[in-house]
C-alpha cells in the first residue's frame, strides 16, 4: 500500500447496521495491518449498492474500545494478525475462527490490550449488562511474522495471504463483486 | 539510533517479561521488565511532508492515538511557527478533555480498580472488569459504557473520526464546533462530572474505607522517593494540553520549569546493556542508577506525578478531592503548598482526581462562548525549520520533536512517549514488589499479584505486549539465580 491510499484510510462505510467487516490492525507496522489491508481490498471489489447491509471499517483498537464498535450489529466479520511463537509460526497460514476458538485458544492480536481488557471479557460484560452483542463471528487470523517495524508493506508471505483471506470472505458470504 | 552491544548471557527479550536476578545469598539483586520496542519509526517517518505526522503518529499505538495527534499537532505549530487563535486552542483541549474522560475510566474500571475491588488476593482469571461488575453491580458496568460511548461521541465529532482523529492541522483545527454540538456537549460534560464524581465514591467506600487497603497504599513496599513530572499553566495548575514543563524534587522543591522545546536540555538517556529500552533521566541531577532519593536523577511523570508537580488543580471540584487527597495521605503542608506524596497505588486515585479535572475542564471550555468562533483554518505562511509539541498523555509527558527541509519534508524525527518516562520508577517497583517476595531463596505467595499490582499504577502502554495470549496483559516473571541460571518460572494469563 502506497503512502497515499493509508492516508486515504479514514473511510466509514455506513448503510444499514447488519454485518460488519472489521479490520484491526496497525496499517504501518509491517505485517500488523494485514486485517486492515483485507478490509479496504474487500471495499473496493464488494458491491456496495447490492449490499445496503453491510457496513466495512478498520480500527487499531482491543477490547472495550473494539467492543463497543461492534455494538449494534448482528454478524461481524473481523480479520487480524495472529502472532504466534516464532519457532512453530508459519507466516501467511490463515486460520478461521469463531468466537468460541477465541474464547478457548490464543486469541489475536487485537483482540488483548495491555490498557484494556480482552475482546471476549469485554463482549461477556456488555452481555452481562443487557446489551445485544453480534450474535454471529466470522474471525479471520493470518498468522504473522513481523510486528515491531514501522513499514507499510507487509512480508512477502503475508502479502500473499491477503487476497486468499479477500476471496475466502467474499465466497463464505457470496457477496457480489462490482 | 544508537546500537548496543548485548551480551549474550544477560541479553533479555520477550513481552511483557519480567526477569529476576538474585544474589549469592538467593536475595533480589535486580528485576527487569521488558517490553518489545517498536522499530524504525523515525526511518519510516523522513521523507514525508511534516503536516502528514497527525494522522500518521495517531496510528503508532491503538490505546492513545488522541494524545500522539495532539503533540503532533502542536509539533506543526512550532515547526510552522503560527501561534494558534485562542478558538483552536479551545476546541483542542476540548477534544483533549474527552480523551482523558474515556482513558482514565477504562484504566480505573478495567485495570487498576480491580487490584481493589476484588482485592489484590483474587483469582486472577476474575479480576478484570467482568469481577468489578460482578461485584459492584450491572448499573455500574452500564454507567462506565456509558461514559465512553458519550466522550467517544465528543472525540468524533471534534476530531472526525471515533478512533484515529484527523482534525490537526498546523496552527489549526479542521472544523469548528456548531451551536448544537456545543449543547451536546455541555450535557454530557455534566454527566461526567457525575460520573467522575460516583467514581471517587466508590473509590472512597470500597478503597478508603478499607484499613487494609490503605494500609497497603502507604506501606513501604509501593513507595519510592523521586523526582515528578508534569504540565503546568500559568499558576502552576495542571493542565494536560498545554503550558510549562515542572519537575518538582523528593521534598516538593522546583528542580526546573522549562518550555517543551528544551526538553533536550533537561532530558537524557540512559542506555543499559541489558536491556534495548532507554531510561530518561534529568541532565540537572544526573544518572546514579535506579535508586530513589535527591542525588537520583530518575523521575516519574504519572497522573500522581502530576499532582505532586502542580499547586493544585485549575477548576474547583477536583481542587477539592486534590486538598482531600494530600490530607488523607498525610501530606505536610508548608506555605500553603503540600509536599509530594510517594506511595505509588495512590496513582490511582489521582487518576480519578483527574479523571474530575478532566469532565469540569470540558464544561468550562463548552460554555466559553469563543468556543463558537468559525475562524479555525489558518493560511500558514512562514518556511517550516524546526518544532517540538507537548502534552501530558494519560501515562506521561508526550513530546514530538520534527526537523524539515524548507519545503516542510521531515529530515528528523524524535519522540518520547509517556511510558518511556517511566521505565526506570516501573523497574524500580518491581524490584521493590520482588524484594519483599522473596528472600534466601524462598519465593512467598502472591509475588506475581504484586509485582503486577506495581507496574499496573503507572499504567504502561505496552499493547503490542499482548501477542497470542488471553485475558490482560500477560505476565511471566523468570527467576535466575547468581550464575544466571533458571531456577524458577511464574505466569499469569498465560494458557
Amino acid at each position: 500500500m502506497n503512502r497515499e491510499s493509508f492516508l486515504g484510510a479514514g473511510y466509514l462505510f455506513i448503510m444499514d447496521k447488519k454485518t460488519l467487516i472489521i479490520g484491526l490492525g496497525n496499517p504501518i507496522l509491517t505485517d500488523d495491518g494485514v486485517g486492515v489491508k483485507v478490509a479496504l481490498e474487500l471495499e473496493k471489489q464488494i458491491n456496495l449498492e447490492a449490499h445496503p447491509e453491510l457496513t466495512i471499517t478498520e480500527a487499531s483498537a482491543g477490547g472495550l474500545r473494539l467492543m463497543e464498535s461492534l455494538l449494534g450489529y448482528e454478524r461481524v466479520i473481523l480479520i487480524d494478525a495472529f502472532y504466534l511463537n516464532p519457532e512453530s509460526s508459519t507466516p501467511g497460514t490463515i486460520h478461521h475462527l469463531s468466537l468460541d476458538d477465541l474464547r478457548s485458544v490464543s486469541p489475536t492480536q487485537h483482540s488483548t490490550s495491555a490498557h484494556d481488557t480482552s475482546l471476549v471479557t469485554a463482549l461477556d460484560a456488555a452481555e452481562k449488562m443487557g446489551y445485544q452483542i453480534p450474535g454471529e463471528f466470522s474471525i479471520y487470523a493470518v498468522e504473522v511474522e513481523n510486528i515491531l517495524e514501522f513499514s507499510e508493506t507487509p512480508t512477502p508471505a503475508v502479502a500473499k495471504a491477503i487476497p486468499i483471506v479477500v476471496a475466502q470472505i467474499l465466497e463464505e458470504f457470496s457477496f457480489t463483486i462490482r | 539510533m544508537e546500537r548496543i552491544t548485548i551480551d549474550p548471557i544477560t541479553r533479555l527479550e520477550g513481552h511483557g517479561k519480567i526477569e529476576i536476578f538474585l544474589n549469592e545469598e538467593g536475595d533480589v539483586k535486580n528485576a527487569y521488565l521488558q517490553i518489545p520496542e517498536l522499530r524504525g519509526f523515525e526511518q519510516f517517518s523522513i521523507g514525508r511532508p511534516a503536516e502528514e505526522m497527525p494522522r500518521i503518529t495517531n496510528r503508532i499505538c491503538g490505546v492513545c492515538p488522541e494524545a500522539h495527534h495532539m503533540a503532533a499537532t502542536k509539533a506543526l505549530d512550532a515547526l510552522f511557527d503560527i501561534d494558534p487563535a485562542p478558538v483552536v486552542k479551545k476546541l483542542r483541549e476540548l477534544f483533549y478533555s474527552a480523551f482523558y474522560v474515556t482513558d482514565h475510566t477504562v484504566h480505573f474500571y478495567a485495570l487498576g480498580g480491580p487490584d481493589f475491588v476484588l482485592g489484590p488476593d483474587s483469582n486472577p482469571a476474575e479480576r478484570n472488569i467482568l469481577g468489578v461488575i460482578h461485584k459492584v453491580g450491572v448499573d455500574i458496568g452500564i454507567q462506565v459504557i456509558e461514559c465512553r460511548k458519550r466522550n467517544h461521541e465528543v472525540i468524533k465529532m471534534l476530531g472526525g473520526r471515533g478512533v484515529h482523529p484527523v482534525a490537526g492541522l498546523p496552527g489549526g483545527w479542521s472544523k469548528s464546533l456548531t451551536k448544537e454540538e456545543r449543547d451536546t456537549i455541555l450535557d454530557f460534560s455534566q454527566k461526567n462530572i457525575d460520573f467522575a464524581l460516583f467514581s471517587l465514591k466508590i473509590f472512597d467506600d470500597i478503597v478508603l474505607a478499607n484499613q487494609a487497603y490503605v494500609d497497603l497504599i502507604v506501606s513501604d513496599a509501593f513507595t519510592h522517593k523521586t523526582y515528578y513530572m508534569g504540565t503546568v499553566d500559568d499558576k502552576n495548575q495542571i493542565n494536560f494540553y498545554d503550558g510549562l514543563i515542572r519537575v518538582v524534587g523528593p521534598e516538593g522543591k522546583e528542580l526546573v520549569k522549562y518550555p517543551s522545546k528544551d526538553y533536550a536540555q533537561h532530558i537524557a538517556e540512559r542506555v543499559e546493556p541489558w536491556s534495548y529500552l532507554k531510561f530518561p533521566y534529568l541532565k540537572d541531577v544526573g544518572w546514579n542508577g535506579f535508586v530513589d532519593g535527591v542525588d537520583s536523577g530518575v523521575y516519574c511523570a504519572t497522573p500522581l506525578s502530576r499532582l505532586n508537580a502542580a499547586d493544585g488543580m485549575a477548576t474547583p471540584k477536583a481542587q477539592e478531592h486534590y486538598e482531600r487527597f494530600y490530607e488523607t495521605l498525610g501530606s505536610q503542608k508548608t506555605a500553603g503548598l503540600y509536599a509530594p506524596v510517594h506511595h505509588r497505588l495512590a496513582t490511582h486515585w489521582a487518576r480519578l482526581v483527574e479523571l474530575l479535572y478532566a469532565a469540569e475542564r470540558m464544561q468550562e471550555l463548552a460554555n466559553d462562548p469563543e468556543i463558537l468562533d468559525p475562524n479555525v483554518r489558518p493560511i500558514v505562511t512562514n518556511t517550516p525549520t524546526e518544532g517540538v509539541g507537548s502534552v501530558e498523555a494519560p501515562r506521561g509527558t508526550l513530546t514530538h520533536h520534527y526537523k524539515t527541509d524548507e519545503n516542510g519534508i521531515l529530515t528528523d524525527v524524535n519522540l518520547i512517549v509517556g511510558t518511556t518516562n517511566n521505565n526506570a520508577p516501573i523497574a524500580m517497583s518491581i524490584k521493590k514488589a520482588a524484594e519483599g517476595l522473596i528472600k534466601g531463596g524462598v519465593v512467598s505467595e502472591g509475588l506475581l499479584n504484586t509485582i503486577e499490582m506495581a507496574f499496573r499504577n503507572y499504567d504502561p502502554c505496552m499493547s503490542c505486549a499482548t501477542h497470542s495470549l488471553p485475558g490482560q496483559m500477560p505476565l511471566e516473571v523468570q527467576i535466575k539465580d547468581a550464575e544466571g541460571n533458571l531456577i524458577g518460572t511464574q505466569s499469569q494469563y498465560i494458557d
